[in-house]
């Protein structure tokens, strides 16, 4: 006989990294999951303390979610005192959904390194934020989910399937409403954006602080301002964790117009799931850029 | 680059403005012997404004300021009630604790508030670099005040900090004086750290005025020094991170670190000079001996550990090559000249293609979609022959210290050891 799951008969206890991949986890599980996420929404990924109620919880849970990559250098340690071996990858109970992911900036570590730049070794990490993205993360989950709940399979199946009919709709609109701007320059604070940039047709020419935590230097920043006047770069997109005096100096001396977009659902009050993230973002985008221009 | 200095001005402004209000505190902080009170508090105003966060204020509003400051003067009010005549434990300790307590309450109060945690982050590093006129002139005009209240109750504060014991017996309002002092340096701290950074303020505040006191016991002539020192490091720094692309607030307190040094140096220098002049050269077996160990732990490492990091002999062969070509096989030797003239020759074309990609993303330089994919990829594979490149430098490398560990690592563990030895016992005759 088969071991009886220690979750019974409830609701199945699932525990993310991300609040972005809690709410994708939900949009599929619906009310058969009861999902937790360790990390709050705008944490420094370096320094997210765990708290022991959510170890509890992760030891409970009958699956983990993780972005994957080196997204979360905090989980090893967090993991290593669970020590629960259903976690370990590879394992049923653990979801890393980088895996379908085809990733941006991800040339070798060893070719990064020496252009001065070493952020993510494997890639950039910020794949959510292409909605389209989206598909194939739900798929995964979808697998994980019905893997260890099979009688429910159906069920998590109609919610996929509600969810991409809404993201269908939502990209249209989406789409639409980027049309106007596509292949505009803009330059981001930190290298949060690839992702999104790319699928709305923004080209990123630069980074203002291209290592997070490292403060840029003066001739960086002339030579940068410099350059964003002789392009004419309107939009500056910043995230609520950027320096403020430093993103507001770049702004005045380029007369570029500062836009603050949200990276993780949760962020913002308003962005309280997935879709209402991006119907935020290109909100605040849309309007930056008509006024921008 | 011209812009660049223009972003400097500023800073350099700024830099000068806390050089005169924090020396003149630091000689006091040094003198009290309470080095950390500028981190506890700048931390109790950071718990300060994370309340203010949590009750519904954002951070850079009037109210946080407030809440920052009320913060602030409780932690005088704690700082001046707790110095007493025979303290059962020093004030350091307090301070210390003030600290540690007050930065774990504010990840508990920032834990309520997810959003705010980055922020409040940042309330401690601040950014020199950014800092606008108007900032500058408001700290200008708050420190030019602060600094004419402490004019005029000079008197009594001085001797508070430099003689205590006559303090307490004369003085009647030890506790007063005591609490307006850590409320103005509150006021102070918490204003300079907004703008420039613990790491800053520290330094603005401790490292003159140490260097004012290694070199003269008056407080004038310190705060004099004191004022000269900060000047100049603000100079040496700012320029340093004009010149060498560096950023900015690292590189001042870095190029404040290595001036202290430098005038320890120069004092320790000056003291052996003399001790050479009365007792002739017998006065360097001290400091000979200590070079004779160190070249004799250098062989020795290189003998037992050839494979390990010998930052020393790096150098030394990248001055002068021939000493690793001299442990390298003719065939090697030929392999080492190509290797490098590869890298020189890939880095240069690495650079102007680098050049010409970014010129495409900027719009500066037209090109079709596929030639930039070309682009693209034959930089990637281009980076990667030059790390092949580089791995075969490394691998020659390894070879000639496999071969150096005998021919180098012996004589110089048994030069460097029979040196030290000879020195100790002439020092023993002596």
């Amino acid at each position: 006989m088969a071991a009886a799951p220690a979750w019974g008969g409830g609701p199945l206890p699932v525990v993310t990294t991300t609040t972005d991949l809690k709410a994708l986890v939900e949009a599929v599980g619906g009310d058969r999951v009861q999902v937790d996420a360790l990390a709050p929404p705008l944490a420094d990924p370096h320094a997210v303390e765990v708290k022991p109620g959510q170890l509890v919880k992760l030891k409970a849970a009958a699956l983990l979610v993780r972005i994957g990559l080196d997204h979360e250098p905090w989980l090893t340690r967090v993991l290593r005192s669970v020590n629960d071996p259903r976690f370990a990858p590879g394992s049923p109970h653990s979801l890393d959904t980088a895996k379908r992911i085809q990733l941006l900036q991800a040339e070798t570590p060893r070719v990064r390194s020496e252009r001065g730049v070493h952020v993510h070794g494997f890639g950039n990490t910020h794949y959510w934020l292409d909605p389209e993205n989206a598909r194939p993360i739900t798929a995964a989950i979808l697998d994980a989910l019905a893997r260890l709940a099979p009688a429910d399979r159906a069920h998590f199946e109609a919610n996929r399937k509600r969810f991409l009919e809404q993201l269908d709709a939502a990209l249209r609109r989406w789409s639409q409403a980027m049309a106007p701007y596509r292949s505009v320059r803009v330059v981001v604070v930190h290298e949060t954006w690839p992702y999104f940039a790319d699928r709305f047709g923004l080209t990123v020419v630069a980074a203002v602080e291209p290592t997070p935590g490292v403060p840029p230097s003066p001739a960086y920043l002339a030579s940068l301002i410099q350059k964003m006047k002789e392009a004419g770069v309107k939009l500056l997109i910043a995230e609520p964790s950027a320096n403020a005096s430093v993103v507001s100096q770049v702004a005045a001396r380029s007369g570029a117009r500062v836009v603050t977009l949200i990276p993780s659902v949760g962020g913002d009050p308003e962005a309280r799931d997935y879709l209402a993230l991006f119907d935020l973002n290109i909100k605040r985008l849309t309007e930056a850029l008509t006024a921008a221009r | 680059m011209g812009l660049a200095l223009e972003f400097l001005w500023v800073p350099f402004l700024a830099c000068l403005v806390l050089t005169g209000i924090h020396v003149y505190l630091g000689l006091h902080v040094l003198a009290r012997g309470v080095i950390f009170v500028d981190l506890a508090l700048a931390q109790v105003a950071a718990l300060g404004i994370t309340v203010a966060f949590l009750a519904g204020h954002s951070i850079q509003s009037d109210a946080a300021y407030w809440y920052a400051l009320a913060f602030t003067v409780g932690g005088a009010l704690l700082f001046s009630v707790s110095r007493m005549r025979r303290a059962p434990i020093p004030q350091e300790a307090i301070i210390g604790i003030v600290y540690a307590v007050s930065a774990a309450a504010a990840v508990l109060v920032v834990d309520r508030a997810p959003q705010g945690s980055e922020h409040i982050k940042q309330l401690l590093v601040g950014s020199i670099l950014t800092v606008t006129p108007k900032e500058v002139g408001a700290l200008a005009i708050l420190y030019a005040v602060v600094g004419a209240i402490h004019w005029a109750v000079r008197r009594p504060v001085l001797q508070i900090s430099f003689d205590p014991e006559a303090a307490l017996r004369e003085e009647r309002w030890v506790r007063w004086w005591d609490f307006l002092f850590y409320a103005s340096f509150g006021l102070v701290v918490t204003s300079s750290v907004r703008i420039a950074g613990v790491l800053l303020v520290f330094s603005y505040l401790i490292v003159p005025a140490a260097a004012g006191a290694l070199l003269t016991s008056s407080v004038a002539g310190r705060l004099l020094l004191g004022w000269a020192f900060g000047f100049l490091v603000s100079v040496v720094g700012l320029t340093a991170s004009y010149l060498w692309d560096l950023p900015t607030g690292a590189a001042v307190v870095t190029t404040f670190g290595a001036s202290l040094g430098a005038v320890a140096l120069g004092i320790g220098t000056r003291a052996l000079v003399r001790q050479v002049r009365t007792r002739g050269v017998k006065a360097l077996a001290g400091a000979g001996m200590v070079a004779c160990l160190l070249v004799a732990l250098a062989g020795g490492l290189l003998l037992v550990f050839p494979g390990m990091d010998h930052h020393w002999l790096n150098w030394i062969e990248e001055a002068a090559p021939t000493v690793e070509l001299a442990f390298l096989t003719p065939r090697e030797r030929d392999t080492y000249w190509e290797s490098r003239e590869a890298i020189g020759r890939g880095q240069a074309e690495l650079q102007r293609l680098r050049g010409i990609q970014q010129e495409v993303q900027w719009g500066t330089r037209q090109m079709g979609q596929e030639q930039q994919e070309r682009l693209r990829q034959f930089l990637a594979s281009r980076g990667e022959i030059s790390a092949g490149d580089r791995m075969v430098l490394r691998t020659l490398r390894g070879k000639a210290r496999e071969r150096q560990r005998y021919w180098l690592g012996i004589p110089l563990l048994a030069a460097g050891g029979l040196g030290a030895l000879l020195l100790a016992r002439a020092r023993r005759r002596a």
